[in-house]
């Protein structure tokens, strides 16, 4: 497997703009993609409700279902996407999965405000953290539109607030 | 003796008592073992002799009073002549040796009320002499609202609110909610008296054990049926019945969804759907929450029609002896026609989603689909069902000779265990302890405001509004604990509603039929679909919807929800008043 993108996604229609211009980005590099979704019932850490079933069985096969759909999105503009679901939080998961696949460029959504599983302001920390860790470029998106983009440019020693593109 | 003397070697004790939280418990201990004017006592006079004089201590609802120190005296109190306390009916009995000569003071003392002074003037007590018996009757006591009474208000309160904003988990609020009940008696009560609540003991027997054995067999059975898929098969073949036409599939989710959560609890069969319905609303291109939303309500409604339905129910149909057939009967029918009125409400407010033509599903995503749906198990599927109906045949048999419904929930539980899973392990991560947890320290948090009189000045003044209007009654408590339960969490609410609820069945004419009971269920279950934060099984199912990206907001669910609510409240409510 020779992938250089990673996509983040969860999946659903809120996904859909995010995921075809990841999809748009890889088919105009000629480049094989990854869409990684991470799974976590830390929710469920505060109900005082029984939770005797196996849940993260059932969200990972939720989570495969909906990268399935991602896959077949970018199998219709002749795009190779692979698939990986994977357990745990999101700055740990990431980490791992760079490093595992030698991932060139990651590709993930903005932060949803009061729907969105992570803030803003962590998006960004852990983005310039993995970003100057693994030297890996970071596109950032928001509604099918490029939002903020992490390169690493020669000579460059911090982690800029960067180029804005269309 | 050598281990030992290594280890206290070890130990630096400047470092140990450095420790804040041990040295807090230290501090404790020690004050709690210092004996105190409010511990120590003389030795009370005795209560023995051959004149007696009887009563009987009640509180504003006619509720015995226990423990209530009475004390028989000469005149101002200088010379106690005998003591004892009331027992658990109330009663109590004070024993002289002779009848002293003028007056008497029996005084009366107990921590929640306003201390009592009785005396006995001269010709009652040349009654007694004669008589050797004098009857004082009953005497009601009036509440004394003191540091006790607030503490233990302001102790509820903070769990409800740690629990609704979720600043802690449940139980870990219930449970300190429960520590800080026992600190401020044990503790506070040396300071001042007033403080003190009830004692360990006390506290221990609020805990109703025929909930907590139930729940947890019921936890076991619903365990195991739930690993087997069928919920997830059901969804599948939902949609396969439903042949693209998007509102038959909704109802059929509908129907699907009230019957588990009628027979298993609520939260978990929520657990289980929701993956698959949005997998579902995916593939056919409708928004998944058009299919989400109304299986949540469902599930709140459905689960009112029978005893193990719904965890308020459990403490309901405990507390008040209604059975699984009781529940069965009067609540049903109740039930089926506000599950209609929803599903109605529901078809036309998604009209656009349902109407609309379902889009193509790939065959990979299909069989992807149907691999999710798949049975994990058939072969415990039937053992489990097999066991499961033995249990349901149990709790209806077993209404006959007053049978609990914990004994054949936990043996159901006991078969299925050994049956399939022999591993000890699996046995005991089976259970989730934490919920039972959970409410064993909420039966000590609610009784404790029981002991202190919060419940019954509630009780009071809601039997001063209502009077002998048992319609009103029905009204108030439907529509009352409805619309509280859409912000508050239902199951303290429920076990705070309890003893008010007893209360007004005593005192209404006509309510004796325990409709007011079947009120509470209805208004507690019902009032949990008005907002996102009414019910576990809401917020988990949100949970769950945010992981893919399809979120439900809170506005968006009160948007229907709240409708929802009250048209079936309003249902339940008309239903009770043809049923009784």
């Amino acid at each position: 497997m020779d992938v250089k993108i990673l996509c983040l996604t969860r999946g659903g229609e809120g996904s859909y703009p995010n995921q075809d211009k990841a999809i748009a980005i890889a088919k105009e590099r000629g480049q094989e993609m990854m869409f990684l979704y991470i799974s976590n019932i830390e929710f469920l850490h505060h109900t005082a409700a029984p939770k005797v079933i196996d849940i993260e069985a059932e969200l990972d096969e939720l989570g495969e279902f909906m990268l399935l759909m991602a896959q077949e999105r970018a199998c219709n503009e002749d795009v190779t996407a692979h698939i990986l679901v994977r357990r745990g939080f999101f700055q740990e998961v990431l980490s791992d999965v760079i490093e595992e696949f030698n991932i060139e460029t990651v590709i993930l959504g903005s932060s949803s405000g009061e729907t969105g599983i992570i803030t803003e302001e962590y998006l960004h920390d852990v983005t310039c953290e993995l970003h100057l860790k693994y030297e890996v470029e970071f596109i950032i998106l928001h509604e099918g539109k490029i939002l903020k983009t992490y390169r690493v440019e020669t000579g460059d020693s911090g982690c800029l607030d960067g180029q804005f593109e269309d | 003796m050598i281990n030992l003397f290594l280890i206290i070697k070890r130990i630096n004790p400047v470092r140990v008592f450095l420790n804040v939280p041990f040295a807090v418990f230290l501090l404790l201990a020690l004050l709690v073992s210092i004996p105190g004017e409010t511990l120590a006592a003389d030795q009370p006079p005795p209560n023995e002799g051959d004149f007696v004089i009887i009563g009987q201590l009640l509180d504003e609802q006619g509720q015995a009073v226990k423990d209530a120190v009475v004390t028989a005296s000469t005149l101002d109190g200088e010379y106690a002549l005998a003591e004892t306390e009331s027992l658990e009916d109330g009663t109590w009995r004070i024993f002289l040796v002779e009848v002293p000569p003028e007056e008497l003071q029996i005084s009366i003392n107990h921590p929640r009320f306003v201390p009592v002074t009785l005396t006995f003037k001269m010709h009652e007590l040349e009654d007694l002499d004669n008589v050797g018996l004098y009857q004082v009757g009953e005497l009601e006591l009036e509440r004394s609202f003191n540091a006790g009474f607030w503490a233990a208000t302001l102790i509820f309160i903070g769990v409800l609110l740690l629990i609704a904003l979720e600043k802690l988990h449940s139980t870990t609020a219930a449970l300190a909610g429960m520590s800080a009940v026992f600190l401020i008696s044990y503790v506070g009560s040396l300071f001042d008296p007033g403080f003190f609540i009830f004692t360990f003991d006390r506290g221990l027997s609020y805990i109703n054990w025929e909930v907590i054995f139930l729940v947890m067999g019921m936890m076991i059975i619903v365990a195991i049926i739930e690993a087997t898929g069928i919920f997830q098969w059901m969804a599948f073949q939902a949609y396969r019945l439903s042949r693209g036409r998007n509102w038959l599939l909704v109802l059929i989710l509908i129907a699907i969804t009230a019957f588990a959560s009628a027979l298993l609890d609520n939260f978990t069969t929520m657990l289980l759907m929701t993956p698959i319905s949005l997998q579902i609303g995916l593939a056919l291109g409708i928004h998944p929450i058009a299919l989400i939303i109304p299986q949540i309500l469902a599930s709140n409604i459905g689960g009112i029609s029978t005893l193990v339905g719904t965890p308020t129910n459990i403490l309901i149909g405990a507390y008040a002896n209604i059975t699984f057939t009781d529940f069965l009967v009067n609540q049903t029918i109740g039930v089926i026609f506000a599950l209609i009125a929803m599903s109605a409400f529901i078809l036309f407010h998604y009209r656009k989603d349902f109407f609309k033509k379902s889009a193509d599903i790939s065959p990979a995503l299909y069989q992807r689909l149907e691999e999710n749906a798949r049975m994990e198990d058939p072969q415990n599927l039937w053992k489990a069902g097999t066991v499961f109906l033995l249990v349901i045949i149990g709790f209806i048999l077993g209404e006959q000779v007053h049978l609990s419904p914990a004994v054949p929930a936990i043996i159901g539980a006991t078969i299925l265990l050994i049956w399939l899973k022999p591993d000890v392990h699996q046995m005991i991560i089976a259970v989730d302890w934490t919920t039972l947890v959970f409410f064993m320290a909420l039966f000590v948090v609610v009784g404790a405001i029981q002991e202190v009189g919060l419940l019954g000045l509630a009780a009071s003044s809601m039997a001063n509004l209502i009077g002998d209007n048992l319609p009103l009654g029905i009204f108030m408590i439907v529509f009352g604990v409805g619309t509280l339960s859409t912000i508050i969490a239902n199951i303290p609410l429920a076990a705070a509603m309890l003893p008010i609820v007893d209360f007004l069945t005593v005192l209404i004419p006509g309510a004796d039929s325990k409709v007011l009971f079947y009120a509470l269920s209805m208004g507690a279950a019902m009032g949990g679909n008005g907002t996102l934060i009414g019910g576990e099984a809401n917020l988990v199912t949100a949970g769950i919807t945010n992981q893919t990206n399809t979120p439900i907001t809170f506005r968006e669910f009160l948007k229907v929800g709240l409708p929802v609510t009250y048209i079936s409240l309003a249902i339940g409510f008309l239903w009770l008043l043809v049923r009784f």
